[in-house]
């Protein structure tokens, strides 16, 4: 039974959800918001595990002086001083966030704010780092992947077409490079053709195609984000939706029982 | 040829430097660029301009302090148009730790235009519950908050509220989004209620939304920190996110400057493994 | 009752007549009528958006239950904006008979229409406009019994191979070769979340290869109802690897619930302990990068799962394997070669190749007509759209 019971739970859980969706009906139509309210104050206690697992685990650490114990023991404090802080501004003003509270005005302000604003701006640098190391023209969808994605970063921004020209010349100019080395290392005239064809397209097609991204920058980025990358991502969440709902069946019919111990 | 193999393997921490002073000289010098408004930023600046003297637009602020660069010069820039349209905001937001930051550039704006608390502008606040939320302002907005706003006053004392229930009652809500609640706001406001819905959110969250301007359940998007400095253009008082755009160029020109330097490392390497072997 | 009436007879009719002068008209074309598809608890109030002139500076809405009938109304909304020519009315019982007047305000007068109803609102059984939903769920619910059918008939069934949960044992054997621990990263999903229902399963899985490595494992979560899952998962992955006595409990911990923090812990987490093979499965958002790259700079195999589309070009650049969206999903199947779980996996092929055809179809088919400018037969959207009621 220790497996039957919540499988048994799950099915019935998962199929009030479903007919809820469909029949609106007391008391099926309210089903969803009250299991939504359930989980939210369970949740709620849930916190307190959470809790426990936090400072638990990080007193271990300080209690064992493990190695990054001053770490947990700033974890520790933090806690603590931002729990009594807020306790007592919310005390002394009524409410947390009013316009006089120290906690908002010193604590909010001067430490929470800029510490979320830093770990979001690292983003900058760590998008500069990744693009540089994984933006190579090995295969074909690798160059396509950073050719539309330098094109996107240059007509997004103001006077990004400006260096179109430029830009785009170096990477033909290293597209006509690899092609020709290819060509010159293929086995025969005609296994190395298509190469020396494409360098040809290339050059040919450079100027046109700088022009048109010089002039008409925004309706190439709109182009691209609302036709190009939207009709790939359609694909990929249509494949999401399906296989959610193919996960959720499974867990509902009891096909899928990893959740059970 | 060691040249181009240190080409392509440049410490990350010489980007780092480098990128950190190409971004930080257009605050030192002042440089801006004009831009030209994308198509979404006018349509949601002509949308809030469409609106009648006296509606009532309510403002979710559902990002905290790790996405303000992008949102709060955003935000800031739509109380403005708002006000100056003297138009009426209410407040609220389903990120706790963002509410508060909504909140100070509300009350800084207002004061700005002279607006009264209760009359012109009313924070609702936080209630956690973000489905339950949404969908239970579309049968009571007061209920929805315990009947006082969050400060702990009761709405029937503020003007502005008296006539506000349901969204039945508002003219559009704007949210200001760096997660998925925005979606939420689509699904559940949009869909159930039929409540107009903006969203101003993160460059990273809009392709996400796309689709829904599409369908036409979105009226607009304002995205990502070129979207904010867009609605200042069109509102004419170009501020942070004006100068902003200008550090952006840089960094993205740098970046791509970057590709294409790893990619001449790379394929003069590969080259010469190549042709030796 | 007419307005007459309801207007105490001729000295009543003084603010009326008034009203007329000033150039304000009556609500015109009132009606009231049930909110279908929901469950027996609002109303919508119409009127004629041409009857709102210049002249009305509020619209108020009254109702009259049953039981008030002659003794008075109730006012249900004073609606300040003009532009308003609909309302939906919440404060009403499933069964009980409602009357509705509207009145237009001008400058100190008003008129109303006439009192329309009754309206009795209904409880549906029935949502029709999600009627398109029940036949596309119905049609996957009959694949999904047929191909277990087939499946049960001793029927092969062919996955192709998915590098990323192929390179599962790998990464582990890897860090354990390094003597180093294996870090998984659940992302900031919650538990109703189903990319996080399909990472725990990996967990689990991947609980179960460390114990037989005796390899340490490190799960930092972002929700204490996630880390109770997550602790489960982990525990028994270690009883079905026959070594319960290396779980331990405080490797699976809860961290933080604000994204930048547990970006942040866990990056000094992969600084400090240094993995060997990092798994980043789940929901993830703008601090996906940052894990990545960090995990990157540690040296690390990294094999990354997401639904969450805006992520995954991070995830692609920055780790070494990953799972776009549905082959998350198809995990578990995968790696515990079920074959009824496996026969999910052909259900939902299956359906997506006749989602395939119908938007080729169409496509198609609208191309060809809007060539040749015919009207095209909107019968199939009306029956999209739910309005084959309408």
């Amino acid at each position: 039974m220790k497996r039957e019971i919540p499988m048994i739970i799950t099915f019935v859980s998962g199929m009030a959800i479903i007919i809820a969706l469909f029949v609106p009906h007391p008391p099926f139509g309210r089903v969803e918001e009250t299991f939504n309210n359930w989980y939210i104050i369970i949740s709620g206690f849930t916190m307190i595990l959470g809790l426990n697992s936090l400072l638990g685990h990080n007193l271990d650490k300080v209690k064992r002086k493990a190695e990054g114990w001053p770490y947990s023991l700033t974890l520790i404090l933090s806690f603590f001083i931002t729990l009594i802080w807020g306790i007592v501004s919310t005390i002394r003003t009524g409410h947390i966030f009013a316009s006089t509270s120290t906690f908002r005005n010193y604590y909010y302000t001067y430490v929470f704010v800029p510490l979320q604003s830093t770990m979001f701006a690292l983003l900058a640098f760590f998008i500069a780092s990744a693009a540089y190391r994984a933006f190579r023209a090995r295969t074909v969808n690798a160059t396509l992947l950073l050719v539309t994605a330098s094109i996107i970063m240059l007509t997004q921004v103001p006077k990004g077409e400006t260096v179109m020209a430029p830009v785009l010349g170096v990477a033909a100019l290293l597209a006509v490079w690899k092609l020709m080395s290819e060509f010159e290392s293929a086995a025969s005239w005609t296994a190395g053709l298509p190469y020396l064809l494409l360098s040809i397209a290339i050059v040919a097609v450079y100027l046109p195609i700088v022009e048109v991204l010089r002039t008409q920058t925004t309706a190439v980025n709109d182009w691209i984000m609302n036709v190009l990358q939207m009709g790939a991502k359609r694909g990929i969440w249509l494949g999401i939706a399906l296989g959610g709902i193919a996960m959720g069946l499974r867990i509902i019919f009891g096909i899928e029982k990893s959740y059970l111990t | 040829m060691k040249f181009f193999e240190k080409l392509a393997k440049i410490d990350r921490r010489i980007i780092f430097v480098i990128l950190a002073i190409t971004i930080i000289s257009p605050f030192l010098f002042n440089l801006t660029f004009k831009l030209t408004p994308l198509e979404e930023s006018k349509r949601a600046f002509n949308f809030i301009n469409s609106l009648p003297e006296g509606s009532t637009v309510i403002i979710s602020i559902d990002y905290d302090a790790s996405s303000m660069p992008e949102l709060q010069p955003m935000l800031e820039a739509v109380l403005r148009h708002i006000f100056s349209r003297n138009l009426r905001v209410i407040l609220l937001g389903h990120w706790a730790a963002g509410v508060p930051l909504g909140q100070q550039a509300l009350e800084k704006i207002a004061s700005e235009y002279g607006k009264v608390y209760g009359e012109d502008f009313v924070v609702l606040g936080y209630r956690p519950g973000l489905q339950a939320v949404i969908i239970n302002m579309g049968k009571n907005i007061h209920a929805t908050f315990d009947n006082v706003d969050y400060e702990g006053t009761p709405l029937s004392k503020l003007p502005m509220m008296s006539n506000i229930k349901t969204y039945e009652d508002v003219a559009c809500v704007f949210g200001f989004e760096a997660g998925n609640v925005g979606e939420m706001w689509i699904q559940f406001a949009n869909a159930r209620y039929g409540v107009k819905v903006l969203l101003g959110c993160t460059g990273v969250v809009a392709p996400d939304l796309f689709q829904y301007r599409q369908s036409g359940q979105l009226v607009a998007i304002v995205s990502g920190l070129r979207g904010a400095a867009d609605y200042e253009r069109l509102a004419k008082h170009e501020a942070f996110a004006s100068y902003g755009m200008t550090a952006q160029t840089f960094a993205h020109v740098l970046i791509v400057a970057f590709i294409i330097i790893g990619n001449i490392g790379y394929i003069f390497t590969q080259s010469k493994k190549r042709r030796s072997s | 009752m007419t307005i007459f009436e309801k207007q105490g007879g001729i000295m009543g009719l003084f603010p009326f007549i008034f009203a007329l002068i000033v150039g304000l008209t009556g609500p015109r074309n009132v009606k009231v009528l049930d909110k279908p598809n929901d469950d027996g608890s609002a109303v919508i109030i119409e009127w004629d958006s041409a009857s709102v002139t210049p002249a009305v500076k509020m619209i108020s809405i009254y109702k009259i239950p049953e039981e008030m009938w002659g003794h008075g109304s109730i006012k249900v909304v004073d609606l300040l904006s003009r532009n308003t020519f609909r309302y939906v009315d919440t404060q009403v019982k499933p069964g009980k008979r409602y009357y509705y007047y509207v009145r237009f305000w001008g400058e100190g007068d008003y008129i109303d229409s006439k009192i329309v109803g009754p309206v009795v609102p209904k409880a549906e059984w029935f949502h029709k406009e999600r009627l398109p939903m029940l036949v596309v769920l119905l049609i996957y619910g009959g694949l999904l019994a047929y191909f277990l059918k087939r499946i049960r008939k001793g029927e092969e069934v062919y996955i192709r191979p998915i590098a990323g949960l192929q390179a599962i044992d790998d990464a582990v054997g890897r860090s354990t070769e390094m003597g180093q621990p294996v870090l998984f990263i659940l992302g900031l999903g919650y538990i109703n979340d189903i990319a996080t229902l399909a990472a725990l399963s990996i967990l689990q899985r991947v609980a179960k290869k460390t114990a037989e490595y005796e390899s340490e494992l490190i799960v930092p979560c972002f929700d204490p109802v996630v880390m109770t899952a997550a602790q489960e998962m982990v525990r028994s992955g270690c009883f079905e690897a026959g070594r319960p006595d290396l779980y331990n409990q405080k490797k699976v911990f809860f961290l933080t619930n604000d994204q930048f923090g547990y970006a942040a812990g866990v990056d000094g987490i992969m600084m400090r302990e240094r993995p060997g093979a990092i798994f980043l499965m789940g929901l993830f958002f703008a601090e996906s990068l940052i894990l990545a790259e960090t995990g990157h700079s540690v040296g690390a195999i990294q094999i990354s799962g997401t639904t969450s589309i805006t992520q995954l070009p991070f995830f692609i650049a920055a780790t070494d394997y990953t799972l776009i969206g549905e082959e998350m999903y198809a995990a578990s199947a995968y790696l515990s070669k079920d074959l009824h779980q496996l026969s999910t996996i052909k259900a939902e092929d299956m359906m997506k190749g006749i989602i395939l055809a119908t938007i080729t179809i169409g496509v198609v088919l609208e191309t060809i007509l809007t060539l040749l400018g015919k009207p095209i037969p909107n019968y199939i959207k009306q029956f999209l759209e739910g309005g084959l009621w309408k």
